[in-house]
């Protein structure tokens, strides 16, 4: 039995304009057994992510090691995407992304790469499990530079040091900036974990940014005549409680 | 030196220390004083005898102790001919000497008519020898205590030129332009022995600073095939005397945490400034580059940097000093080392 495919379409990150060039050199050397075709390429996290809002691509083979935006924030942020891209990461040597590769049985092309290698990867990838955005976290001990949420086809980033707070309800996390406010789906704790030296937990269902602090406030409650403490973060005029539990905060950044 | 080192054979040959190094002199001015310190309080019953009994003692220690030094600093050159327990053998017997001639000829500022004794000048003579052969076995010591550094050293420099991302890196890029740029290819494979022949080569041994600098352009090159334009690389090289030595391996891995720690992360790249100068027989090394606020991988660059530390601190105690600056969005090393020239070799 045989079907026309269309080729792969596949997409290049990688800061490093001779290892884009010799990824692009194996892929054509490919295609005599493997229909590919390379849709774009990307120096940085950033670029990739705007093309590929653009641009459909099955597979993105991403650098782990770029400067602005690393390969697996980008991997988290691609995530958002309508009809995410599967990805294969690709790296010459990163200790912990390897043991984390392994631990989750992810896979991944070992810089300088091998043709057979590239081979088996794209053939195999299309049938690959998604990869969680839980689980991309996992592969770095640093956390993102964004959070990200999908808006009309595309992916928006809100820069973490942006944010004012994150807060639970229900579903969702409220992340607020500013000017605005957004949904995001991820899990509060996972964020206390990802973030804990941006963000201090204020309430069960609160983050709030160390640096976005500018003092607090003492409100009576009317009913029982209670007093409670509240944060007042820099441009926002919403008082946040802070819980009984976490009143140590007060003294400590007060 | 021999030539040929083991690199499991964990010390450095004895030898004298250079006696025309400041950190030599300070240190057997201090020990010496040090000693005839404890002497005065031994034999003192009161505090302020401490100091008269001091007094009796330095009238004859400190010019037998400076004329020994000067002595010692203006022979230096010749001690290189000789073994280490030759060495040893003249020295003791040089202090002694030293001392028994100023005892002698010191007239009545050391003898009281009718004091001299055969006793007293023998006495000297041998406690002048021994104090010098003590001093001796300290340096020794303090050599044998830095002197595995030198070799981490160079196990450490083998090891971070195999460092497992520069490598595969290059390796990688290499061939990510063999099929476009086939000669440039070639030079980068070139480059890349001449690194490894040098890391595996390495003895200690001053190296002359054309060729600590070559080796560094080298790097460089290497690294420029990967970042293209990120990569810019500023050399001040205006009052850099051509017949200065300078440790081995010691630029390129400073270069290379710049690279690494300051280059790489940013998207738009920066310019890694090196300056290279002289001042008063001193020279002068500085490196500046620029670097993101947050930065992770710090292991590594502390460990190149100490190793360097305790290689000054062995080859010229503390004529060498080394200062860093790490700002928030630079980082800056300055490493003072003494002027050593190729016909001066004596100093290491």
């Amino acid at each position: 039995m045989t079907h026309v495919e269309l080729p792969l379409t596949i997409f290049v990150v990688d800061d490093e304009p001779p290892a884009r060039n010799r990824i692009k050199e194996l892929l054509s050397d490919c295609s005599v057994q493997l229909p590919v075709e390379v849709v774009g390429e990307a120096g940085n996290g950033y670029d990739a992510l705007v093309q590929l809002s653009e641009i459909h691509a099955d597979i993105v083979l991403v650098d782990i090691r770029m400067p602005q935006m690393d390969g697996i924030e980008l991997a988290q942020h691609l995530n958002k995407l309508p009809n995410p891209p599967k990805i294969v990461f690709t790296t010459a040597y990163d200790d912990y992304a390897l043991k984390a590769f392994e631990l989750h049985a992810i896979d991944y092309l070992l810089k300088p790469i091998r043709l057979g290698r590239l081979f088996d990867a794209l053939s195999h990838v299309r049938n690959a499990i998604p990869l969680r955005t839980q689980e991309l976290q996992e592969l770095t001990p640093e956390p993102r530079k964004n959070l990200s949420i999908h808006e009309r086809g595309k992916v928006h980033l809100i820069p973490i040091q942006d944010v004012l707070y994150l807060r639970a309800e229900l579903k969702y996390v409220t992340v607020r900036t500013v000017n605005h406010e957004y949904l995001i789906e991820e899990s509060l704790t996972a964020l206390e974990k990802e973030f804990v030296t941006r963000f201090i937990r204020i309430h069960r269902n609160c983050l709030i940014s160390k640096d976005a602090i500018e003092g607090f406030e003492k409100v009576a409650e009317d009913k029982d005549g209670e007093s409670h403490w509240t944060a007042k973060l820099k441009g926002l005029d919403e008082k946040l409680p802070i819980s009984r539990r976490q009143q140590f905060i007060v003294k400590e950044f007060g | 030196m021999p030539k040929h080192q083991s690199i499991n054979q964990n010390l450095q040959p004895d030898a004298l220390p250079n006696f025309r190094n400041i950190g030599v002199t300070l240190r057997t001015v201090l020990c010496v004083n040090g000693m005839a310190l404890l002497i005065a309080a031994a034999t003192a019953t009161s505090w302020l005898e401490i100091t008269l009994r001091m007094a009796d003692i330095s009238a004859l220690l400190q010019p037998v102790l400076l004329s020994s030094l000067l002595i010692l600093y203006l022979l230096n050159p010749l001690f290189a001919r000789l073994n280490y327990r030759q060495g040893i053998a003249v020295v003791m017997i040089l202090t002694g000497l030293i001392t028994l001639t100023i005892y002698h000829f010191g007239g009545d500022l050391y003898v009281q008519p009718g004091e001299y004794s055969n006793f007293l000048a023998g006495r000297n003579t041998l406690l002048g020898g021994m104090i010098a052969g003590l001093l001796l076995a300290y340096f020794r010591l303090r050599t044998q205590a830095l002197s595995p550094a030198l070799h981490a050293s160079r196990l450490q420099a083998l090891q971070a030129r195999i460092r497992p991302h520069f490598l595969f890196n290059t390796i990688n890029a290499v061939l990510g332009i063999v099929r476009a740029n086939p000669k440039r290819a070639e030079m980068a494979l070139e480059d890349m022995s001449d690194l490894f022949r040098m890391a595996m080569s390495y003895s200690g041994e001053l190296v002359s600073v054309q060729k600590e600098v070559a080796l560094a352009r080298q790097y460089l090159a290497l690294e420029q095939m990967r970042l293209g334009e990120r990569l810019k690389v500023n050399w001040h090289m205006e009052n850099l005397p051509e017949d200065a030595l300078l440790p081995p391996l010691i630029l390129q891995p400073l270069l290379e945490n710049a690279v690494y720690h300051g280059i790489e992360p940013l998207a738009e790249g920066g310019l890694i400034d090196i300056r290279l100068y002289c001042i008063s027989n001193e020279m002068h090394l500085e490196m500046y580059n620029p670097r993101t606020e947050q930065g992770v991988h710090h292991e590594g660059n502390k460990m190149a940097l100490t190793n360097i530390r305790e290689r000054l601190n062995l080859q010229f105690d503390i004529e060498a000093r080394y200062t860093v600056e790490s700002g928030k969005d630079f980082y800056r090393v300055h490493i003072l080392l003494p002027y050593v020239k190729v016909a001066n070799h004596d100093a290491c």
